[in-house]
């Protein structure tokens, strides 16, 4: 047997940099597409295609006219919450589980870091900050681990349990923020604005673009920190070896002892905590820091799951995929303003962003007879 | 039109093999490529009605893709398909079917919260409305189960698959693949699964469907079986057709020397000689004893009760039996993946601790559904432990160099025939699949090896290999519980042996029982422990 020569390969694992150009080149497929489609889409609702590009390129990166400071922090603001509920996902998806919690785990962070604000009023503010983002993080955590339970002990389905969950923190927010938590003079629905020492500093200085100030804050670096953390800890910890094991084959994973009731418990608080840290740092980073009763998050803990699947559901790709979100979120805000271009525009053009890359993948795939994750 | 290989005899052969009639099946040069791999280059393939036509070839071979094309699972780069004298292309499973070619899969297609007849009503054809009027599952599957009737067969309609026996479960695939009126069957290694009793009746049934004018293909490993039941043999090597010959012109060397190549063919009867000299230099006292070990199935019922046995280190217990009298739960029970209840359980006069003492090495029944994250990469595959040592971690972090030179000695050692370590396991054949498996439970010593079914669908090659392995691992000392269903593997390798059946262990001389005694043993008992176990929850 051992003189038998390998199978016949006539094709090898291509080389780094054909990798990178074969990479590239997908990128610049997808944007021309991307572009095509947009134009399209513009066409077929009458609206004049050059025009709105341009105005969706202002809204996400500036022009020379009124800088382009202002535009890239809306775009940045914008991809921050996304880049933390998208690695939530990620961690989630990598070990077999299929969260759509981020919504609900967003808010219990968001809320437990504003009752801390109300009975920890009186802790010198960066103490207070630190904690608030501590506990907001912790609160996800547990709302996440809450669905791994069900799954672990009670064998409910975490696709159900999370969206359930996702309900549950929205009415418990609204119950809340209108109750015990309502600002003091009981007449706008939202909890107390939070002194300017609690909230995060903005960034970049006035004069930096003509005296606006721009809204660019530290929750950003959270964010880059996170996508690095996760990304070692998938790839470079026994835990995370053991969450991927479980995710491709949970069964091959129990059979090797790794501890499967144990990772699952611990993939869905990792996931929930990221996305409680998102809404700490969407509360903390805006202008009052006060909690509405409802409507606080746009929706960053659904749009996490394309915003992941985009990203190859890996950290790295879930950053540039976010940051693609951001900037169409930001540009389709410009549009909508200088247009009169309907606000859900935003959506469609998400969906088929979605939808082409995903099914592009997915046809490569099935050319190439290779089973894709 | 066909060559007979180096067989060459010159007879007038029982087959119409001159071109009288034309073929059921032609296939002519057949290409097919899996990324890197060329699994079938230029092959050639024909059958006739009314025989049974074995494909045979070591894992990899390309036997499995050759099928697969057939019945629509994949499709072929280059070639062309005859089907009785005319042309056609086959893109999807449905159309296979609509040509009359169906498959019996080794991996069963049913779907096991289903009833039998529910399983076999999803296979009627229902096209357009057809699909919307409402169905009852048992009318629907009534020409089914008469084709059932007709081959003997009495299928329990309204029991759950989930609760019948591998064997049952065959014929029910079996059946559902009848039922599509094909005039060519595929059978992808029906026996890796089945007792003896079973595959005596199985290629009685394989002998009435050709005797029907149906075309039998199928897929095997097994010399003696292929010379018991095929007409016809066509030897894959590597991707090409090596010959092509009737089973009467040949004899178990020369098959081997066919599937084998020169290198290997000299002394192919190795592996089935008794294995066991001087055991008594090598029975020492007991390392492991049990008493009254019972142990609970995933239906909550106790599927081993009260049973007792010791076991010595640098000793092999072979436990033979039928799939599904306790096998799963005793490997799972030694392994410490499910709890067990015993009078007394010891390793080396302490308590039985699996993981700390003793250590284990696991080779699970099931590779691809149990023993690998197949879409993970062959050294991922491979650290499954590893990562978990000491050793191998900085802090929180894993040493991934460490690692790495890790999974490249494993490759070498273990003779694992991969592209590179960082290729999916997927991209691997079957045996090298195993390796990977076998490499992961026998790294670093264990005290104790729990193997099931090590060596299930591996061609000779792969399969000595993981014998001369777990021999290996005898002699230097490790304590092995062999669970087969193979009982020529047993006899070659184990130096006790006792057969599990109905969750009872009986101790038995392999070399020295007679058939008659072993079939009683193995068989009977399933069909009693359907009945028995019924859903109580």
């Amino acid at each position: 047997m051992n003189t038998l020569p390998l199978p016949t390969t006539d094709v090898t694992p291509p080389s780094l940099p054909m990798r990178t150009l074969r990479f590239l080149l997908q990128i610049a497929g997808y944007t021309l597409g991307f572009l095509l489609l947009l134009g399209l889409t513009f066409l077929a609702l009458r609206i004049p295609a050059a025009e709105a590009l341009r105005s969706l390129w202002t809204g996400a990166f500036g022009d020379a006219q009124n800088g382009h400071l202002a535009a890239l922090s809306n775009t940045l603001i914008e991809t921050t919450p996304l880049v933390l509920t998208g690695l939530g996902v990620v961690v989630a998806w990598r070990a077999g589980l299929f969260s759509i919690g981020g919504e609900g785990q967003l808010l219990m962070g968001a809320l437990a870091a504003t009752a801390l604000a109300k009975v920890g009023g009186h802790l010198p503010a960066p103490l207070l900050t630190v904690l608030m983002v501590l506990v907001a993080t912790l609160s996800g955590a547990v709302w996440g681990a809450l669905a791994g339970w069900l799954r672990v002990r009670r064998n409910v389905q975490e696709v159900i349990s999370t969206i359930m969950l996702n309900y549950v923190a929205k009415f418990v927010v609204s119950w809340l923020v209108l109750g015990v938590l309502q600002e003091h003079t009981h007449h706008n629905p939202q909890s107390e604005s939070l002194p300017n020492t609690v909230l995060f500093a903005r960034l970049l200085p006035r004069q930096w673009s003509d005296n606006m100030q721009t809204s660019l804050h530290g929750g950003v670096f959270l964010a880059l920190l996170a996508v690095l953390v996760i990304a070692v800890a998938l790839y470079r910890t026994p835990m995370g070896f053991g969450l991927r094991v479980m995710g491709q084959n949970a069964e091959a994973a129990r059979a090797a002892h790794f501890p499967v009731d144990a990772l699952r418990m611990r993939a869905m608080a990792i996931s929930g905590g990221l996305c409680g840290l998102a809404g700490v740092i969407e509360l903390l980073g805006s202008s009052t820091g006060s909690l509405p009763a409802n409507d606080f998050s746009s929706g960053w803990g659904y749009t996490a799951v394309p915003v992941a699947l985009l990203g190859g559901l890996h950290p790295g790709g879930t950053l540039l995929s976010a940051l693609f979100f951001g900037a169409l979120t930001a540009g389709c805000r410009n549009l909508s303003q200088f247009q009169g271009v309907p606000t859900v525009l935003i959506y469609l053009i998400q969906g088929m962003a979605v939808l082409a890359v995903v099914g592009g993948r997915a046809s490569r795939a099935r050319r190439t007879g290779s089973e894709t994750e | 039109m066909q060559s007979g290989g180096d067989a060459g005899a010159k007879r007038d052969l029982p087959l119409p093999t001159d071109g009288v009639s034309p073929s059921r099946l032609t296939m002519r040069g057949i290409r097919k490529r899996y990324g890197a791999t060329v699994a079938l280059n230029q092959v050639d393939f024909e059958a006739q009605p009314g025989e049974v036509h074995a494909l045979l070839g070591e894992n990899g071979a390309g036997k499995s893709t050759l099928m697969q094309i057939l019945a629509g699972l994949t499709h072929l780069d280059a070639g062309e398909i005859e089907l009785d004298g005319v042309r056609v292309a086959i893109r999807s499973p449905r159309e296979a079917r609509r040509h009359g070619i169906a498959m019996v899969h080794q991996h069963f297609t049913l779907v096991p919260a289903f009833t039998v007849a529910e399983n076999l009503a999803l296979d009627t054809p229902s096209t357009g409305w057809q699909g919307l009027k409402p169905y009852r599952a048992p009318s629907a599957a009534a020409q089914a189960l008469d084709y059932a009737r007709s081959l003997g067969w009495e299928l329990p309609a309204e029991t759950r698959v989930s609760e019948l026996s591998v064997g049952t479960q065959q014929r029910v695939e079996i059946v559902k693949a009848l039922a599509t009126e094909a005039r060519l069957l595929i059978f992808d290694e029906p026996t890796a699964v089945l007792s003896r009793n079973e595959i005596e009746e199985l290629f009685h049934v394989l002998r009435q469907l050709r005797d029907s004018g149906k075309t039998v293909l199928l897929i095997a490993h097994k010399l003696a079986e292929i010379l018991a039941v095929a007409d016809r043999v066509t030897v894959l090597r590597r991707g090409v057709r090596v010959a092509s010959a009737p089973v009467a012109e040949t004899d178990a060397e020369q098959l081997a020397a066919w599937m084998i190549g020169p290198a290997l063919s000299a002394a192919p009867k190795a592996i089935n000689s008794p294995a066991s000299m001087a055991v008594a230099q090598r029975r020492l006292s007991p390392a492991l004893e049990g008493k009254g070990i019972r142990v609970r199935g995933d239906r909550g019922e106790w599927a081993l009760h009260d049973l007792s046995f010791t076991l010595a280190r640098g000793e092999i217990l072979g436990i033979g039996g039928v799939d599904g009298n306790g096998q799963t739960e005793l490997a799972e029970a030694l392994t410490g993946l499910r709890s067990m209840e015993s009078e007394t359980l010891t390793w080396e006069a302490r308590p039985f601790q699996p993981g700390i003492a003793p250590r284990i090495g696991y080779i699970p029944q099931d590779r691809r559904r149990i023993g690998l994250a197949t879409t993970m990469s062959v050294s991922d595959n491979l650290l499954f432990d590893a990562v978990r040592e000491s050793e191998f971690r900085r802090g929180p972090f894993l040493r991934s160099k460490a690692l790495g030179a890790l999974a490249a000695t494993m490759i070498q050692d273990f003779d694992i025939r991969t592209a590179g370590p960082d290729l999916p396991a997927s991209a691997l054949s079957g045996g090298n699949q195993q390796k990977i498996v076998v490499a992961r439970a026998l790294r670093g010593q264990p005290d104790l090896i729990v193997a099931m079914n090590p060596t299930r669908g591996l061609d000779i090659g792969a399969t000595r290999f993981v014998h001369s392995q777990l021999r290996q691992a005898r002699d230097q000392r490790a304590a092995i519980v062999l669970i087969s269903t193979d009982l020529d593997e047993l006899a070659a390798l184990a130096d006790r042996t006792a057969i599990l059946s109905d969750g009872q262990l009986t101790e038995i001389d392999l070399h020295a029982a007679d058939e008659t005694q072993l079939g009683l043993l193995l068989g009977g008992v399933p069909q009693a422990t359907i009945s028995e176990v019924e859903p109580n929850a």
